[in-house]
């Protein structure tokens, strides 16, 4: 089906020369991430000198405190960055995408508030029982977040059908309800208040070689399964009726994307916390650079993504050092005059 | 003859002096008590190998225990909120206490970090992944304080010194227990610790506050709520406090005199005793807050106002 749709209507979608639009914007869009990574590299409370940082690397000396910087903290942390920001962005166009919807992000279906709810309980008991539980936090929040995603698949599923509008008000009925029970739980709780604020801020210091080997595959898998949907997303960008006459089942790929997406964010999510509005704002400027078709604009969107992540969080981790700020501040105070900003250019060019 | 002998004896005797003079320095040089295996605060098996030359303190109550146990030599590394004693600000700062900033305690590279557990927890696993040496010494109570004084001096080598600074401050609390229980007869004062923002938390059972307030001969009059409460204004009302205590950080007269108008002005208080006869003391928060030396300055503190003294 996919087939014969890219082989006989490949005019029908409008975008005649995709293969080199890719090949260019991904060539590039790795250089740059490299280019950023090691200007990431080079910022940190302790300064290091650019060529001592190439020799480390080079021979990979990891014994000495400054290897120990380079090779335990600096780069878990930055590939943890940007494994992150590849999944928020990636899962964000194709979230916007099923639900043709400009504002959804990431976390509009439910999963954050999940895991958020899931991490503070468990940060609650930490306190309450004395159990040693800190090592068990992202079981916590990935409990949480299955919970609240196969509670948000239950409530809009009606028979047979995955209708879009209830996909979209139970996610955010869920969030809401799971967001009201976290605020509960901030207010009766008093010494444990400070590590539930930070984690709801989202948090990238404890990232270590484990998590990453941890969030690495199902983050791999499921990027290749969202871009192999990329031409039933861009079906669907035409309508839910085109699409139906396209032959595309829309329910099943809504649903599909749904859990893959939802799968992705409750892994990463669990490691990392909340990490806001780089779900939302990168689809929209990879919308900007490249166009609409998604086969482009889901890499690099989770190309700019990652990006954005690794620049956001060099900027947490260096602004006040030695003092840290958490990422999703940053992320939102520079996400948000952006998505403003494209907000207003949206109107002259009338395209989503 | 004898004068051959003499001179042997001689030099026997400045070979004997020498050789225990040797002793000394070589033993005192190498601790005896190293490697010491520890069970910490967060009842984690920690095992020091030799004695530690360069400590970081991560938390403010920690970092007084350091000074008050003379080892500040040591510290190479203090948290952004250890304030005291003042030599303790020109000790390089490693930020906030959460989260811990690893590239800095990596590069200041320590042999003993003393951590808070509590919302310390989660970054201590990654440290101790790093190969550091983390004791945690988290004290929520009075005689939890003194062991965990006892904990770090043993850590570094000096039970000794931890042992005598231990029961000199196990003695400052005695005396105080025993002059409260001469004078039983006398009526507990109602005491009421909180100020006028806009919220008002007051700290109730299992806080170090309540702990002080119960051993200085106070009655806390929030005593049946759980840990630090939010308080409706009404029940100081309804309480009626003979005492009214502010913690205050910024000890400044204006401030100070601001906040007690403030109390004496608030709706529905004017009735109160401490009010009417003008007990409202405010006092160093460090003292009550941090699970330090101080809070037997801070237990004193106390019995002198309760007991009229000051």
């Amino acid at each position: 089906m996919k087939y014969l749709l890219e082989k006989n209507n490949k005019n029908l979608y409008g975008y005649p020369n995709w293969r080199y639009k890719a090949f260019f914007v991904l060539i590039f869009g790795f250089l740059s991430i490299l280019i950023i990574g090691f200007i990431g590299l080079n910022f940190g409370t302790i300064s290091i000198q650019p060529q001592k940082i190439l020799s480390i690397l080079w021979h990979y000396e990891t014994d000495d405190s400054l290897g120990i910087i380079i090779w335990q903290l600096r780069i878990p942390r930055l590939i943890m960055a940007m494994l992150t920001g590849m999944t928020l962005a990636g899962v964000g166009g194709a979230f916007q995408g099923i639900l043709r919807n400009p504002l959804a992000d990431p976390y509009i279906l439910g999963v954050s508030a999940g895991a958020a709810l899931g991490a503070c309980t468990g940060i609650a008991l930490q306190y309450t029982t004395g159990l040693y539980l800190i090592n068990l936090l992202p079981l916590f929040a990935l409990v949480g977040a299955f919970v609240s995603i196969s509670l948000v698949y239950l409530l809009s599923r009606k028979k047979s059908h995955f209708p879009m509008t209830d996909l979209l008000l139970a996610g955010v009925a869920v969030n809401f309800f799971f967001s009201a029970l976290i605020t509960l739980l901030l207010a009766i709780s008093n010494r444990e208040i400070h590590s539930m604020i930070f984690w709801l801020m989202g948090d990238l210091s404890n990232a270590n070689w484990q998590k990453i080997s941890w969030v690495f595959l199902p983050v791999f898998i499921g990027s290749l399964l969202l871009i192999f949907s990329s031409l039933e997303l861009n079906a669907m960008a035409l309508g839910e009726e085109e699409a139906l006459h396209l032959g595309i089942q829309t329910e099943k790929l809504r649903l599909k994307i749904f859990l893959i997406g939802s799968i992705m964010i409750a892994i990463v999510v669990s490691f990392t916390g909340l990490i806001g509005f780089v779900g939302l704002v990168i689809p929209h400027i990879a919308r900007l650079l490249v166009g609409p078709d998604h086969r482009v604009m889901l890499p690099v969107s989770a190309l700019i993504g990652a990006a954005f992540l690794i620049l956001c969080d060099t900027i947490a981790r260096t602004i006040i050092a030695p003092t840290e700020i958490p990422i999703g501040a940053i992320t939102a105070i520079i996400g948000a005059p952006l998505f403003i900003h494209l907000l207003k250019r949206r109107n002259d060019n009338n395209e989503y | 003859m004898n004068k051959i002998k003499n001179t042997s004896f001689y030099y026997g005797f400045v070979f004997t002096i020498l050789l225990s003079f040797m002793i000394t320095i070589t033993g005192y040089s190498q601790n005896d008590q190293f490697p010491i295996t520890l069970i910490d605060d967060s009842g984690f098996e920690i095992m020091i190998p030799e004695e530690p030359q360069r400590i970081i303190s991560a938390a403010p109550s920690n970092t007084e225990i350091i000074f008050s146990l003379g080892l500040e030599d040591k510290l190479v590394g203090r948290s952004e909120f250890c304030n005291f004693p003042e030599m303790a600000k020109s000790i390089e700062s490693i930020g906030k206490m959460s989260p811990l900033n690893l590239e800095k305690i990596v590069s200041l590279d320590p042999d003993l970090i003393l951590s808070y557990g509590g919302f310390q927890l989660k970054d201590i696993p990654r440290l101790r992944e790093l190969g550091f040496k983390v004791l945690v010494v988290q004290s929520e109570t009075l005689p939890e304080m003194i062991q965990g004084i006892q904990l770090i001096a043993n850590a570094c080598g000096i039970q000794e010194k931890g042992n005598a600074l231990t029961s000199l401050m196990q003695e400052r609390i005695d005396r105080i227990s025993t002059q409260i229980m001469a004078s039983f007869v006398r009526q507990k004062p109602k005491v009421f610790v909180g100020s006028n923002f806009d919220t008002i938390y007051s700290p109730g059972k299992n806080t170090l506050f309540h702990e002080l307030i119960t051993m200085a001969g106070g009655e806390n009059i929030v005593g049946h709520l759980q840990g630090w409460a939010k308080i409706n204004p009404e029940l100081v009302t309804q309480k009626e406090p003979d005492i009214i205590i502010i913690p205050s950080g910024i000890m400044n007269p204006e401030e100070i005199s601001k906040i007690k108008q403030d109390i004496i002005n608030h709706p529905g208080w004017s009735h109160i005793p401490a009010i009417k006869n003008n007990q409202i003391y405010a006092v160093n928060e460090d003292l009550f807050y941090r699970a330090g030396p101080r809070l037997v300055d801070g237990l004193e503190l106390l019995y002198e106002i309760f007991t009229g003294k000051k």
